[in-house]
């Protein structure tokens, strides 16, 4: 079974991309199930065709302590997709972290943690111990950086690689940085910047998706690419990703970068 | 942001937040204190509070009601348990309810300003009381009496004292107060409050209208400053350690009060020398302090009262009788410490 996590700036199209990644594999023929780890709860939402699923957060703040069941939380989206959202509190209180910690805890106790590839879209910022959660303890082996171009989101995904580097050189850990997957907003060199970007941090550019109309249109029909418009170019390069991702064999222990250097790596590039 | 102190020897100094928080507020009648977190946290408490009392002689159920908080109020918040709580516990008709915080309470950063802020037609007093802070037993007290000092309001003064932040836990917490008002007895100035100790929620409005405060301790002195700052009563920053300690102490409530002492302390002193004169059994025996009586003054008052007896006090650590530790509140308090010293000496 392969586990995949996705990271990256908040707003940078990952529950997209995830939700197109775990369409794409599912058209492989393979059995997938996408966790959606953010309060938010929107991750699965294209594969369920615009259906906010129930969290596992909200069944747990429901019921207490009575029992829940794995098909009170599963939902099967697009083309069998297995969709699961952690869900969490309202925004400003409690603490969505340990939500997070509380459904990983769930899905291992029901056995929901199963299948070809697990695809664990994961909030923006690895802001506190609970959002690294997917990446201990065996759980997402292989991580992915979402980013574009914008220094922003190359700074956003050069702090995830102190994390993924910090988690990685534990003895136990089996999580490594995969690649980077370049979500472009079409701003010039971008893919050279994001590449250039990658190498630096000891991974490679593993795929680049340019900014295409389709996947608004996609999205306001309620869809993921693949689905909406599979002859699309964008949707051959979403299923080109799941080719990569389930191909490759590069996983690396980053070394990120300091801010000057990403800052005079983003300057030569405009 | 409080960082990890360093790793000295704490055990006097650490200790739970909350516990020295509750060591105050379940000393004031007829309130309950609220513990917003986890239920171990009060049970813990409960337990300590309750062994503490049976320690010293006295059967204690304190008022403490927990929240209860389970993982789902964490993920959460815990803001909707401390509502339902506080209105369980107001229809029990208090007098006041404390809400007293716990670690993993400010580390979601519930909002308990603003809960506590409804009406719930009693008052509601918050003492912030995260350990993890870096605070110890001592901030807790700190923080209780500090709330507390700020349900009142200032008032005129009248010729009083009062007793601030008493060791509600030591096993000779009356025995020491009891002494502290014998010495004040001789200059006829009275007590005003006892903050905290066994008093009413209503006594503590009458915090203003002392002339003087008496700390317990001179690790309060931050309360003692902020009292000063608040109602203008100056402090003396500790109860009478030892024998010059007591004769200083009489001439310093004396000076507040503008009263002349010297009668007074000439008595007190020819009470010092009788009550030494009981001990002349222990003349020219040795013996060294216990090197974990560490604190500058019990050893100072210490070494006076062996040297007026005649003890012959060896460096700590070497191979005699340890004495100790001790911190004789006033003349009485010096006669238990002898007492205690001729156990051992004759053993």
């Amino acid at each position: 079974m392969k586990q995949i996590a996705l990271y990256g700036k908040g707003g940078i199209g990952k529950s997209t991309t995830s939700a197109n990644l775990s369409a794409a594999l599912s058209g492989m023929g393979l059995d997938v199930l996408q966790i959606g780890c953010d309060p938010k709860r929107d991750s699965t939402r294209m594969l369920m065709h615009g259906n906010f699923i129930p969290t596992v957060m909200d069944l747990v703040r429901v019921r207490g302590e009575a029992p829940i069941t794995l098909s009170e939380i599963e939902f099967t989206g697009f083309n069998g997709v297995r969709c699961v959202e952690a869900g969490g509190p309202e925004p400003g209180v409690g603490c969505a972290g340990r939500g997070i910690i509380a459904t990983f805890q769930l899905l291992e106790k029901f056995g929901a943690l199963k299948g070809d590839v697990i695809v664990y879209d994961v909030l923006g910022d690895v802001v506190c111990g609970g959002f690294a959660m997917p990446m201990r303890e065996g759980y997402a082996q292989d991580v992915y950086l979402v980013t574009s171009g914008e220094l922003m989101s190359l700074y956003a995904a050069n702090n995830i690689c102190k994390a993924i580097q910090r988690l990685s050189s534990r003895t136990k850990s089996t999580c490594r940085l995969a690649g980077v997957i370049c979500n472009a907003r079409n701003q010039p060199n971008e893919e050279e910047l994001v590449a250039e970007f990658a190498k630096r941090v000891n991974s490679s550019l593993i795929q680049y998706i340019p900014r295409d109309r389709v996947v608004q249109l996609a999205e306001l029909n309620r869809k993921t690419v693949i689905e909406y418009e599979p002859a699309s170019a964008q949707a051959e390069c979403y299923r080109s990703l799941a080719m990569r991702v389930m191909e490759n064999t590069r996983f690396t222990i980053p070394s990120p970068l300091e801010i000057d250097e990403l800052e005079a790596l983003a300057y030569s590039y405009i | 942001m409080s960082l990890k102190p360093l790793p000295i020897h704490t055990s006097r100094f650490g200790g739970c937040t909350l516990t020295g928080a509750l060591s105050v507020t379940t000393h004031v009648r007829n309130t309950a204190s609220v513990i917003h977190g986890p239920k171990g946290c009060t049970h813990h408490n409960f337990s300590l509070l309750h062994a503490t009392g049976l320690d010293n002689e006295t059967v204690t159920l304190p008022d403490l009601v927990s929240t209860a908080l389970c993982e789902s109020d964490i993920v959460f918040g815990g803001e909707g348990a401390l509502l339902r709580t506080l209105g369980s516990v107001a229809e029990s008709g208090p007098d006041a309810i404390f809400v007293l915080s716990t670690c993993i309470v400010d580390t979601i950063g519930d909002d308990v300003a603003a809960i506590c802020g409804r009406e719930f037609g009693v008052p509601v007093v918050i003492v912030p009381t995260a350990g993890f802070l870096g605070g110890t037993f001592q901030n807790g007290v700190a923080n209780a009496l500090r709330a507390l000092a700020d349900t009142a309001e200032p008032l005129p003064v009248q010729e009083s004292v009062n007793i601030i932040g008493e060791m509600n836990l030591e096993y000779e917490v009356e025995e020491n107060y009891a002494e502290v008002v014998r010495l004040l007895d001789m200059l006829g100035v009275s007590v005003n409050i006892r903050f905290v100790h066994d008093i009413g929620f209503d006594d503590i409005g009458m915090l203003g209208a002392a002339r003087l405060n008496i700390l317990r301790e001179p690790l309060l002195q931050t309360v003692g400053m902020y009292l000063e700052q608040r109602f203008g009563t100056p402090f003396i920053p500790s109860f009478p350690l030892g024998l010059s300690g007591t004769l200083s102490f009489v001439e310093a409530v004396a000076e507040t009060f503008g009263i002349d002492s010297s009668r007074a302390v000439e008595k007190e002193h020819l009470f010092q020398s009788d009550t030494l004169a009981g001990f002349s059994d222990l003349k020219g025996m040795v013996a060294s302090f216990d090197p974990a009586m560490g604190d500058l003054d019990s050893v100072h008052s210490s070494s006076e009262v062996a040297e007026a007896v005649r003890i012959h006090m060896r460096e700590p650590g070497t191979r005699c009788l340890p004495l100790g530790p001790g911190r004789p509140v006033g003349t009485a308090g010096v006669r238990r410490m002898l007492h205690r010293w001729r156990r051992q000496l004759h053993a």
